[in-house]
Formats: structure tokens, sequence, C-alpha cells
């Protein structure tokens, strides 16, 4: 991570904090960052004070925003039944994110870094349900589940039993939406693992094979230590794009059966987008954006630091 | 002289351009494409004999268009001409200032068409925002031939507890006896509206809409859930009903999978839409029930429950969108959709030849109640209907009290008065 140059500062090494004063590192930032800090500025800094400013007001999303009421959307969000529900299910996608869909990746990209033949096929494979759009593999699972056209039950004649509906059923509702989560993600996890394995020298392997060093011990020992760093990362976007979870679960269940499979994401646009309440949902936004930077900073703390030195 | 020609001619390149072409965006949720064809015949006609109009024709499916309207409309994107149920959301628009009131150009004879009715329900504070094109009822059709393979009797059906018996006999011969469609929780809130519509009855429900008499959560409300959860109890709907929406479970009547389907009379239509032949039921197999009578209910019989739909006009609308929508909504055009069975046209005289004998049935059926309640997620608004919707799904999987259903929609319209 050493910045090469050929400034006579470059001699002495500055600390960190001090290269930005460099004038030759100025002049590209005053050229390049303004484009993007504006795109930044415009579409995601203001749209967040907006919603930040919805959240304060009793309005429809219709005309000027008048009605000031303080911190009530806030608690009316606290106090829905459903709120609860959605917190929960947001919880379970990071829980079995983590649990079952990285490991999952991981042990497909060990199996799947050596090149050999048909390989390549195997990672596309893997690949391709993440390279979907989001609607589109939740309209296609939506036809695998359907209770009376789908695979589902067509798998339930042929072992001669009948499959219940699991997008109508509460206890299946979400272990269907995970499981087409799993589906699709691992395959992108599997690639950053897969990326992070092939940046191990080969040389260090092979000393430890020739030590005698058994497989499972460079996994552990070796491998996994160094793509620490492909860890971190991928586990930050689980984290995150769980939260975020939406476009899934629309087509899947639409946040039913009798609201009992929505993420907060979801929740918000229900009841706050379509029951036309912009402050509700402005505090929902809120509450999850906190959530969102909390995670982070917490996050970056404890783990990019550990990368970085 | 030189000047005055260029001036002249200027102002002529100013005017030409505005006459010769003026385009109207007109956003609609018809999705047969049958009717289609028919809209589109239309707008080709409409544009012939009005050069340097084009009409643009544009899409949304009624799910998306319920979503995404609040948003278009106070876009640049807004169209110009829009689908309406009337009810608590054009309240909400027309107080935001999001539309057209037309009441100076709309002519009088067409008012005089559409009826006192008609217009009214597109009238908010005495400004005339869009017109009324078409009535609409929810009836309970059922199949014919199931009935006659159960060995129910129709007329069994007159009242609640011949309902409730008829049901059981369809569940004892292996036969579904309703299809609903809980996921999109409109299609499950007719029930619990239906049931309203008789328990309470019209002053009741406006009494409870003004937080008279506690209001919705009142003894007729509580009781619609009650009597609701008695349906349910019997698990009278098809399989995974609480995964499909509207369409899987028109298709599902319509393949005659289940006895009966309560659902608007546009499921006539819809029904052999989505029915896996495209064919649907035939006629001679169809047939509508009025709901089920209550007795003690204090709803006259007569009362229907359904919607009056027209075409609002966005406040950027100009002229040429209200004289389409004039000759649009007039019994020449409408009558074209009635006879083909596709909706049921308001404008005097339009319904007069409709052949489709379920149309003219529930034509006169309308016409002769007492009260023709709107929608209630419509007439409601968004903030009440949204959770009337809600909690119909749910009693209909037996997930809610009765006492908890009728407490959660009082609580959002108290919210809101």
């Amino acid at each position: 991570m050493t910045t090469i140059t050929t400034s006579p500062a470059a001699v002495a090494p500055p600390r960190r904090a001090r290269r930005y004063m460099d004038r030759k590192s100025l002049v590209p930032l005053l050229l390049f960052l303004p484009p993007a800090l504006f795109l930044f500025v415009v579409l995601v800094v203001l749209p967040m004070v907006d919603a930040a400013s919805f959240s304060f007001f009793d309005w429809t999303g219709y005309g000027p925003m008048t009605d000031f009421v303080g911190l009530k959307n806030y608690e009316d969000v606290l106090t829905h039944r459903h709120f609860g529900t959605a917190v929960r299910n947001s919880l379970i996608v990071i829980a079995v994110s983590l649990a079952i869909q990285l490991p999952l990746a991981m042990w497909v990209s060990l199996a799947l870094v050596e090149k050999s033949w048909g390989v390549n096929a195997i990672r596309t494979l893997f690949f391709l349900p993440y390279m979907l759009a989001e609607i589109a593999a939740g309209l296609i699972w939506k036809f695998v589940y359907d209770g009376n056209y789908g695979l589902v039950p067509t798998v339930g004649d042929a072992l001669g039993t009948s499959l219940p509906h699991v997008l109508g059923d509460k206890v299946w509702v979400m272990p269907a939406i995970m499981l087409v989560i799993v589906w699709k993600y691992f395959g992108f996890h599997m690639m950053i693992y897969i990326a992070g394995l092939q940046s191990i020298p080969s040389e260090v392997i092979e000393a430890a094979r020739l030590d005698g060093v058994k497989k499972w011990q460079i996994v552990r020992h070796i491998k996994l230590p160094m793509i620490w760093g492909s860890i971190v990362i991928s586990v930050f976007f689980s984290i995150i794009g769980a939260l975020q979870l939406f476009d899934l679960v629309i087509p899947l269940s639409n946040g039913g059966p009798n609201n009992s499979s929505h993420t907060i994401v979801t929740f918000l646009y229900q009841f706050g987008i379509l029951r036309m309440k912009l402050g509700f949902g402005g505090a929902v936004s809120v509450m999850l954006f906190i959530a969102c930077v909390v995670i982070t900073v917490v996050y970056r703390r404890l783990l990019f630091s550990r990368e970085v030195d | 002289m030189k000047k005055l020609a260029l001036a002249a001619m200027l102002s002529v390149a100013a005017i030409l351009p505005a006459a010769a072409q003026e385009t109207v965006d007109w956003m609609h949720i018809a999705s047969i494409p049958e009717e289609v064809a028919l809209m589109e015949a239309a707008v080709a006609e409409y544009e012939a004999a009005n050069p340097g109009i084009t009409i643009n024709m544009q899409f949304l499916e009624n799910e998306a268009f319920k979503a995404k309207l609040t948003t278009l409309l106070q876009s640049d994107a807004a169209p110009d001409i829009f689908y309406s149920w009337g009810g608590g959301v054009l309240t909400e628009q027309a107080a935001a200032g999001v539309l057209r009131p037309v009441e100076d150009l709309v002519d009088p004879a067409v008012a005089e068409a559409i009826g006192a009715g008609g217009m009214s329900a597109f009238t908010r504070d005495g400004h005339v925002y869009g017109l009324a094109q078409q009535v609409s009822e929810v009836v309970l059709w059922y199949n014919k031939a199931l009935f006659e393979q159960a060995g129910v009797d129709p007329a069994s059906l007159e009242t609640w507890d011949g309902f409730l018996a008829a049901v059981q006999t369809f569940k004892d011969a292996g036969i579904t006896p309703l299809a609903v469609g809980a996921k999109d929780k409109w299609p499950a809130h007719f029930w619990w509206s239906k049931l309203v519509v008789r328990l309470a009855g019209q002053d009741a429900f406006d009494a409870a809409r003004k937080g008279e008499n506690g209001g919705f959560a009142a003894e007729p409300f509580v009781k619609a859930g009650e009597m609701f959860l008695e349906l349910a109890a019997l698990e009278p709907f098809q399989e995974g009903f609480l995964a499909a929406a509207y369409g899987d479970a028109s298709g599902y009547f319509g393949d005659g999978k289940a006895a009966m389907h309560l659902m608007g009379d546009w499921d006539y239509g819809a029904m052999k839409d989505n029915s896996a032949s495209k064919a649907g039921i035939p006629d001679d197999q169809l047939g509508i029930l009025p709901f089920p009578t209550i007795e003690g209910g204090a709803g006259d019989p007569t009362d229907t429950l359904g919607g009056i739909n027209g075409w609002l006009f966005h406040k950027n609308a100009p002229d040429a969108a209200v004289d389409f929508v004039e000759w649009y909504t007039s019994a020449e055009v409408a009558s074209r959709f009635g006879n083909a069975g596709f909706f049921i046209p308001i404008a005097k005289g339009a319904a007069d030849n409709m052949t489709n004998p379920f149309k003219v049935q529930i034509a006169q059926s309308i016409n002769n109640a007492h009260w023709h309640a709107i929608f209630f997620d419509q007439e409601l608004g968004p903030q009440v209907g949204g959770v009337v919707n809600d909690i119909s799904a749910e009693l209909a999987g037996n997930a809610l009290t009765a006492e908890e259903a009728a407490e959660l929609v009082e609580e959002a319209a108290a919210d809101i008065r």
C-alpha cells in the first residue's frame, strides 16, 4: 500500500495525513473529485436529507409539507404491529447469509480455485444467478414455488405427497425466500473468495506442502488468513445487502402471507409509500440509515483496521 | 413593412405547431387484449376526426399503477388523462392541486348523460375533476356445473346460514368452495365490505366514518369480522390462497376449480383471460348470485358494492384531453365496450343494447340499489383502505380476532379524522 512517486518527499516517506498536501496529488484531486462529489451530493446526500425531513411531517406525498408532528412518526413505526416482524426477518436474512451462504461460497471457491477441466463452466453456472435481475429471479422462483402449477407440486406429486404452498404459509415463506437469496448471491461471494485465493503466491502453499502440512491445515492456517481482506469485504456486503433486501421479496411473497415476510425495506414500501404516509416511510428510512451507519463504523473499527495494518 | 411581415410570419410559426400538433398522454390499466384493441380503434377514430391531436396511450398494470401514481402525478412525466376509482384517493389528489378542475369545460349535455351520481363521484368541493365512464359491482360468480356435481341448490345460498351450509357441502364433496386472491389483499376485502354493507348499511357506515358511535369499532363492524371468521373457520378458500394474486384466483375459478368467486363484474372477461384455456367457464355454466342476506342486518337487501370509475385530468392537461374523454365516455363509444362485455357504461342509453346477460343483470341491480357503496379501500383512502385490506386478508387466514380487526380500522380512521 505504498505510493510510488518521484517527488523528493518520497525519499523520506511523509506521514499518511500529509500525503494530500503534496502538490502533485492535489491537482488530480481538484480535477477528479468534484464530478463524483457533485453526483454523490445530488443523488445520495440530498435525497437522504429530504427523506429525513419528511419524517417529521404528516405528509401524503401530495403538495407541500405543512403538518409538523415532531417525533410522532418514529413512535408510530416503533409501535407498528408489523415492524417487529420486519426487523426480525431482516436479522434472519443476515444470520442465514453469514451462517450458510458465506461458508457455502467459501467451500465452493476452495474447490473451484484450481484451474482444471470444466471449472470455468461451473463457476459461470454458479455466478449466473447473481447476474439475473432481482425481479426476474423473484418471478422465476414464484413460478417454481407456485402451489398449483409450479415445480414444487410437481415434485410433490412425484414423491406421492402434497407439498405446502410455501409462499402462502407463514412457517415456510421465510425459508423459501432464504433459499432464493442463498442461490442468488452465493456465486457473488464465491467470486470474491476465488479472486482472493488466486492472489495467494503458490510458493507459500507449495512450501507448506513440502513441510507436510495437511490440506485442512493449509486452508485454516494459510489460505483463510491470507484472504482475510476478501472475507471482511464479503461479510460487509452480506450484512448491508441483507438490510436493504427488497426486490426479491416483492415478486415472491409481497411481504405476505399476512405481512409475515416483510423486510425493513418492504415494510417501508408497503406501509409508508403505498399507504401514502411518506412521513412514516421517512422515519423508517432514517432508522435504517442510522443502523447501516452504525454497523459500518463499528465494522470498520473492528475489522478493516486489521486489514490495513 | 418588412418587419411587419416578419412578425406576422413569426406569429404564424408560433401558432401553427400548437394547432398542428398536440399530444395527449392517456394512462390506462386495461390488460385484456381485445379491450385494448377496442381502445386503440377508438383512438384512431378520434385522431382521424381531429387532425393535429395525438392520443398517446400508456399502460401500467393495476398494482404498479396504484404504487406509482403519487410520484408520477408530481413529475414531468405525468399523464394528462388517467384512470381513477374516485373515493379517498381522488380527495387527496384534489386537495393537493395535482388535478385540473374542468367544470367550465364540460359540455352540460355530457354531464346530463353521465347523470348526477356519476358526476358527483368525480366532484370535490364543487369542482369537477374527471368524468365517470363505467359502473361496476362485486357479485358472487358461481360455476353451475360444480353446484350440480355437489348437489347444491343456488337458491339455498340466499341467507348467510344457507351459504355456510353450501360451503360445507362443497368441502364434503371435495370441491374448493371459494377462490380468493389474498396476496393482493383487496380481493379479500370484498368479503369484509359485503358483510359490512349487509350488517351496517349506509347510515351506520357514514356515521362510523365521522367517528360516531365508536366509529369502525362499533358493533356491526365487529360482527362483520366475526362472520368472516365463521366462514374462514370452514377453510373455504383454495389451497395457498394467501400466496395467490387476483389473477391467480381468477384463473383458478376460470379453470373450473372453485365453485364461487366474489369478484367485480370485470371478472367475466378476466376469468377467461386468466384461465389456462383462455376460454374460461362457458356462459351457460356461469351464474351470478346476490350476496347472502343476513338476518337482523341494517343494510337494505338491494345495496350493492362496487365502483364508479372514470378518467381524471392532470393539472397540465390540455383542453383536448377533456374533449377526448367527453367523446370516449359518451354512449356512442362506451356502448361498444358494454356490448363486448368489458364494462357497464354509465352514460345514459349506453347500456341499453348490452346483450351480455350477466352485464345486463348487474346493470339492473346497480340501478335498483338503495346504496351503491364504493369499494372501501378506495372510498376510505389509502391510509384507512390499506388497513381494511390488511385485516381482510388476515381474517381470511384466521390470523386476527374480529375485535382486533375493527379496532385497527378505527385506529387508522381516527388518525385522519
